[in-house]
């Protein structure tokens, strides 16, 4: 088990030192001046005050979105339990277009952003709670019901951007998530709360794996089913909203990366916790990086200048692909 | 009580707005044509997008049940299978990159999209796969085609950003009679079509197995049905952009009002269905935050996904205590309880159920949940 987190580990910090070669601006060697001390003033202003939180932001959210995805997955019994599809990240997203439309929140305030998404995702996971409560534990009618408060939120979200239509420009990015223009202050919001809350997470992982073993058996290993829910339930959300609100709706990263991290490092939480997190970062970062370089690629060959691909473009089109091959692969009975 | 409805919400859609025509002066100014503001108004303004309202709602109704019952599930609805995303991909497009081309392309662009979203679907899921295989491969096709959708807008101006927005949503608003005109051709090809469709969905219910012993291909007759709901969303899409889940509210609402009825008799009613949901929706649209216009598509979204989602469960309560009632189809269907905490063994079954009265809600209802909790206590090696 220990030379599989050194291995992903070492291929972590290979995405994260792609991440900040790619992009545009500077060439590989001037990262290496800078690193080794040198570099002139711009050089050294664009890899410390851009392409470093950048490439933090996206670790740090890639893990928080793994977290809460296996956690949700764990707690509602149900392998397709992502953030996307129980409503916490539409909900996450539509609280802070709420929060930058009414004018409480903006780029000047992401603390105002990061618990407006809090209250939002929060909001989304109770309309669920609230649908599914009455219609029984049921984890297929979750994942239906799931869809379709998603659908509802997104459809209040567009209301809502379509009565300050001046936002829609800054939001979009929330929609499909990306982490161009992200800055220290982005990362000093996110780390704490990550870390907080991964740690309250890592706490519940016992009960957790009791939980995928089904009620019945939680229940009589004595565990308080409900309350053991609720708490991670709660961790999921905060989760989401952090990351929603630091890098906006990163499309099946949540959904996916839990799956590849029950793949890796088995059934037990107390592992793959910390290990879908290490995977989070990685596939996050990794994507980043082949994003940016892509869409420099892209530039150039179409040669214009405001192509840039968003990270969550590169996700959303990977994890459909994933999730195709998952589909095909698995017997058609099972679904 | 559809006719009702139906009238109610026209005469409101014509008579209401800022030169509010009262009723008893519509004739009056429809008659009048160009010679008063009234007439203008109602003339040139509001009776295409009444005409258009009703068109798009009456074929993405239709659509949706041909969806709806080819696959055997409640939740197929154009926006799970990625046919709406990818007819909406190929309008938007060459809206993003610029491109300036002839109005009547437009259309073509959608069918091709469109096309291009639900082939892939189906390719991705191999045709040969269970119905609810295919809508959760259609779930992520038409998540990746909303993904290439996204990224045009983050490259797309200000000024267009509004435009797509407000396109993507569904939106009516400013649309001419040459809109609407440009509507016959299709329909002209989809609506004998969906007649010829009509019986073969009636077999499709009884489950795959069943239809082939009754001579109907099942793949074929699928991949038909997808075809039929590509011609009849395409062009409505290219006019009036994706109006959000009308496909899933209106077969439902047939069959609440008819619940014994079959698929045959559901399509007209769902198309009638789908006419009166875009125009009740286009009411509010046009007049709930009045100088700003908002897009249909927002107002079905929020309005139809909860309505159905109560049709949906009123109709398996009513079906639940009707069953414990006669007990026969009690006994052929077994019903989800409420509280199923225990994995069922019986979930890899065919749907059964399906030669029932009514029953076509049980195989989606649990089908379309993909993956329920039973694969976990599969996969977790305990």
């Amino acid at each position: 088990m220990r030379w599989r987190f050194v291995a992903l580990s070492a291929l972590a910090v290979v995405c994260a030192g792609l991440e900040l070669v790619a992009g545009r601006g500077m060439s590989p060697g001037a990262v290496w001046d800078v690193l080794g001390g040198g570099g002139d003033a711009t050089e050294r202003h664009i890899f410390l005050q851009l392409r470093l939180p950048r490439m933090l932001v996206a670790l740090g959210a890639g893990a928080c979105l793994a977290m809460a995805g296996l956690i949700l997955q764990s707690a509602l019994r149900n392998p397709l339990a992502g953030p996307e599809v129980t409503g916490v990240t539409p909900g996450a997203v539509l609280g802070a277009v709420t929060a930058t439309a009414l004018g409480l929140a903006g780029w000047e305030s992401p603390l105002a952003v990061v618990l407006a998404a809090c209250a939002g995702g929060c909001a989304g996971a109770l309309l669920l709670w609230l649908l599914v409560g009455r219609g029984g534990g049921d984890p297929a009618q979750t994942a239906v019901h799931g869809v379709l408060v998603s659908a509802v939120l997104g459809g209040l979200t567009a209301m809502v951007l379509l009565v300050e239509p001046g936002e829609l420009g800054s939001v979009v990015q929330w929609l499909v998530g990306t982490t161009e223009g992200r800055v220290w202050e982005h990362w000093h919001l996110l780390w704490p709360w990550a870390l907080v809350w991964g740690v309250a997470a890592w706490l519940l992982t016992g009960p957790l794996t009791l939980l995928r073993c089904g009620d019945d058996i939680a229940m009589s290993a004595g565990l308080s089913v409900r309350r053991a829910r609720t708490l991670a339930l709660m961790c999921a959300v905060a989760l989401t909203a952090g990351a929603v609100a630091a890098v906006g709706a990163l499309g099946f990263v949540g959904l996916l990366v839990p799956h590849l991290a029950m793949a890796v490092f088995g059934a037990d939480l107390r592992v793959g916790l910390p290990g879908a997190a290490l995977l989070g970062a990685i596939v996050v970062c990794g994507a980043d990086a082949a994003a940016q370089l892509s869409s420099r690629l892209l530039a150039a060959t179409l040669d214009s200048g405001r192509l840039t691909l968003p990270v969550g473009a590169l996700t959303a089109c990977l994890g459909a692909a994933l999730l195709l091959v998952v589909v095909r692969r698995t017997p058609s009975r099972t679904f | 009580m559809v006719i009702a409805v139906l009238t109610v919400a026209s005469v409101c859609a014509l008579c209401l707005g800022t030169p509010y025509v009262p009723p008893h002066r519509l004739v009056g100014a429809v008659l009048d044509g160009d010679t008063t503001l009234a007439g203008v108004v109602v003339n040139e303004l509001r009776f295409p997008r009444l005409v258009l309202a009703l068109i798009a709602g009456a074929c993405l109704g239709a659509a949706g049940l041909v969806l709806q019952e080819a696959l055997r599930n409640p939740l197929a609805v154009p926006e799970m299978l990625g046919v709406s995303s990818g007819a909406a991909l190929g309008v938007a497009a060459p809206l993003v990159l610029t491109l300036s081309l002839p109005a009547a392309v437009q259309p073509l662009l959608a069918l091709g999209g469109a096309a291009l979203g639900g082939g892939l679907t189906l390719l991705a899921a191999g045709l040969g796969r269970s119905p609810s295989a295919v809508l959760l491969t259609g779930a992520a096709v038409a998540a990746a085609l909303q993904a290439a959708l996204l990224v045009l807008m983050v490259m797309a101006d200000q000024l267009d950003l509004q435009l797509i927005y407000r396109y993507l949503l569904g939106s009516l608003s400013a649309r001419t009679w040459e809109d609407v005109t440009g509507l016959w051709p299709w329909l002209l090809v989809a609506a004998p079509a969906l007649v010829l469709c009509a019986p073969v969905l009636s077999v499709m219910r009884l489950g795959d197995e069943d239809a082939e012993a009754l001579g109907v291909r099942a793949q074929r007759a699928r991949l038909a049905a997808l075809a039929i709901a590509v011609v009849l969303i395409a062009p409505v899409t290219a006019v009036c952009g994706p109006v959000a889940w009308v496909g899933f509210l209106a077969p439902h609402l047939a069959r609440w009002f008819n619940p014994y009825a079959g698929a045959v008799r559901w399509l007209p009613w769902s198309a009638a269905w789908g006419a009166v949901v875009v125009t009740v929706a286009d009411v509010p649209a046009r007049l709930a935050l009045a100088p700003v216009e908002t897009p249909a598509g927002a107002w079905t979204a929020l309005l139809g996904v909860p309505a159905g989602i109560a049709l949906m469960r009123s109709r398996r309560r009513d079906r639940m205590t009707e069953g414990s009632r006669t007990g026969a189809a009690a006994v052929r269907t077994p019903m989800p309880g409420p509280r199923t905490d225990t994995p069922r063994p019986d979930v890899e079954a065919p749907p059964a159920g399906g030669r029932g009265n009514g029953s076509q809600e049980e195989p989606g209802a649990r089908g379309t949940a993909p993956l329920p909790g039973e694969t976990t206590g599969t996969e977790d090696p305990r």
